[in-house]
């Protein structure tokens, strides 16, 4: 799914972003990417969506090389994956169904498709009953939902989440994280930017931390989350495991 | 492309037109100006090519005598003329007939009072000519004879018209060079603004995979839809002016009225080749835009 080996990232103004990295990640997994600010998180996502090309090395993602991709064929690696963006990125002027639909019509679906498939993505991140809304009416957790189905639409082998739960309150962060759990439990596979180590302890799954453009640690923490868990359950069990 | 994305694409396109109202108003207004002073020395030109070729296809040149001359001494002068190795046909034209034609401008006092020997007009010769490519030596042979006064040379209107058509080309064709490049810019600029508006539409739709062409259409049918109705006003502008603007030319001076084209051979193409000017100016702005767009920012995704 995605192979990075001996990757290296220098701006032109001299700064390293990452050093010789070498990674896997495989079809299904849950990975956190962990780091300070200025760590290379930022660098590695624009790695993965090639809005960046690396110096050296090489990296395969959903089968595309992109140390070889041409420039026409960039549109069709990011189909294979969907964004989640810290600040949502939603259109204000688009309610929720055309904020989703929008990512399907970007890509020239067809409108009976659509329908369909909006319906789904809104009914799998809850957001029954608010198609009509305008983001500015949601709250900031509904928002980064429909920013979810936004992502999930176009059915991605892999979601890319950067700081997801940046710029909601704990509770709605929770919500949002067990969603991407859900998510992932279809087969979809996760990757989750994120400073909160909080949450990284509480969900578990594959860690890898970035710090001054090289792998600190790359670390499977047991998973405490399932979807057919009660939540206050993991609250528990996280605390049990501190203790 | 399917179908159900054309839709959605020419409606977007459409859409924009609205949202930008003011720029694409601006845009409709300058390319009208430059349409209808392109139109208009474009048509000129056409008009002065018609009248210059009906000049030169007409070989007759009237040859006018002294008016003092008798009717026998005029008549004489005839054989002379016919001499003239180019001559084809020449035919006499009396005083009495000349004035017989202002009978109905002067009244019919003043065309009694000017009969016989106070006709103030003289007899006239009108002569075809075989070769029309010799026809200044024809004219200078034909003013040597004697009681010729004047000879009716219609070459001069002929090279006045061909300089005056020349003029008209070298400034039409500046003209139009620089209200291009104006109205190129304008609706590169319009089309800009777009894009600036949408720009995070733009980012979105680039992170989900949208391709360049797909981002690109709306932008360059809405350049399109600016260009064809600046092209449509502009015709129907000039089609309104053109008949009244050649009837009084035509009133003025019967040449005119005759030679000049009729607005029925040429509002069709009037119509289809400014609306047609007006899809390939919208067009190229819009290309040019976007396309320098996406290539320096629009693929990357805002704020990563």
């Amino acid at each position: 799914m995605i192979h990075l080996e001996n990757i290296t990232k220098i701006y032109p103004n001299g700064t390293e972003a990452l050093k010789n990295i070498s990674l896997d990640i495989k079809q299904g997994e849950f990975v956190f990417i962990v780091g300070p600010s200025g760590a290379g998180k930022s660098t590695f996502l624009k790695l993965l969506i090639r809005e960046e090309t690396a110096n050296f090395g090489k990296i395969t993602v959903n089968g595309y090389d992109l140390m070889k991709i041409k420039r026409q064929k960039i549109p069709y690696l990011r189909r294979t994956m969907g964004i989640v963006f810290q600040d949502f990125r939603l259109i204000d002027k688009m309610n929720v169904y055309d904020n989703i639909a929008f990512a399907m019509r970007a890509i020239g679906a067809h409108e009976r498709d659509i329908k369909k498939r909006v319906r789904f993505v809104i009914d799998m991140v809850g957001l029954n009953g608010k198609e009509k809304c305008r983001p500015n009416e949601l709250s900031g957790g509904e928002q980064q939902r429909v920013s979810l189905a936004r992502a999930l639409v176009n059915n991605p082998e892999m979601l890319i989440a950067d700081e997801p739960t940046g710029n909601i309150d704990p509770k709605m962060s929770f919500d949002i994280m067990k969603k991407l759990v859900e998510i992932n439990n279809r087969g979809t596979t996760i990757i989750v930017v994120t400073h909160e180590h909080e949450l990284v302890k509480k969900f578990g799954g594959r860690v890898i931390i970035i710090k001054n453009g090289e792998i600190e640690v790359d670390q499977q923490l047991p998973t405490k989350y399932h979807p057919l868990k009660e939540i206050d359950n993991i609250d528990d069990n996280s605390e049990e495991a501190e203790q | 492309m399917k179908f159900t994305s054309s839709r959605y694409l020419v409606k977007e396109g459409l859409k924009n037109i609205w949202n930008n109202r003011m720029m694409s108003l601006a845009s409709i207004v300058v390319l009208v100006s430059c349409l209808i002073i392109t139109g208009a020395a474009i048509l000129l030109s056409a008009n002065v090519n018609s009248l210059i070729s009906t000049i030169g296809d007409d070989n007759q040149i009237n040859i006018y005598l002294d008016y003092k001359m008798s009717d026998i001494d005029a008549i004489k002068l005839g054989p002379e003329i016919k001499k003239i190795s180019n001559v084809d046909q020449c035919e006499f034209y009396s005083k009495d007939e000349g004035i017989k034609e202002f009978k109905d401008k002067i009244g019919n006092d003043i065309y009694q009072s000017m009969q016989g020997d106070d006709n103030p007009l003289g007899h006239v010769y009108k002569v075809r000519l075989k070769d029309l490519s010799e026809y200044e030596s024809t004219i200078n042979e034909i003013k040597k004879i004697d009681g010729v006064v004047s000879v009716s040379d219609r070459a001069a209107v002929a090279r006045t018209l061909t300089k005056l058509n020349y003029f008209v080309t070298i400034a039409g064709f500046w003209l139009v060079l620089i209200l291009g490049v104006v109205t190129l810019f304008i609706i590169s600029n319009t089309i800009k603004m777009t894009m600036y508006s949408r720009r995070f539409e733009i980012s979105i739709m680039k992170s989900v995979g949208a391709t360049n062409t797909f981002v690109r259409i709306p932008f360059i049918i809405e350049a399109m839809s600016i260009g064809l109705i600046a092209g449509l006003f502009s015709s129907v502008v000039l089609i309104c002016l053109y008949e009244p603007i050649r009837e009084s030319a035509g009133s003025m001076l019967s040449m005119i009225a005759s030679s000049t084209i009729p607005l029925g051979d040429i509002w069709l193409r009037v119509l289809l080749g400014f609306s047609g000017a007006g899809i390939l100016i919208g067009a190229l702005g819009g290309v040019i835009s976007i396309t320098k767009y996406l290539r320096r920012e629009g693929g990357e995704i805002l704020g990563w």
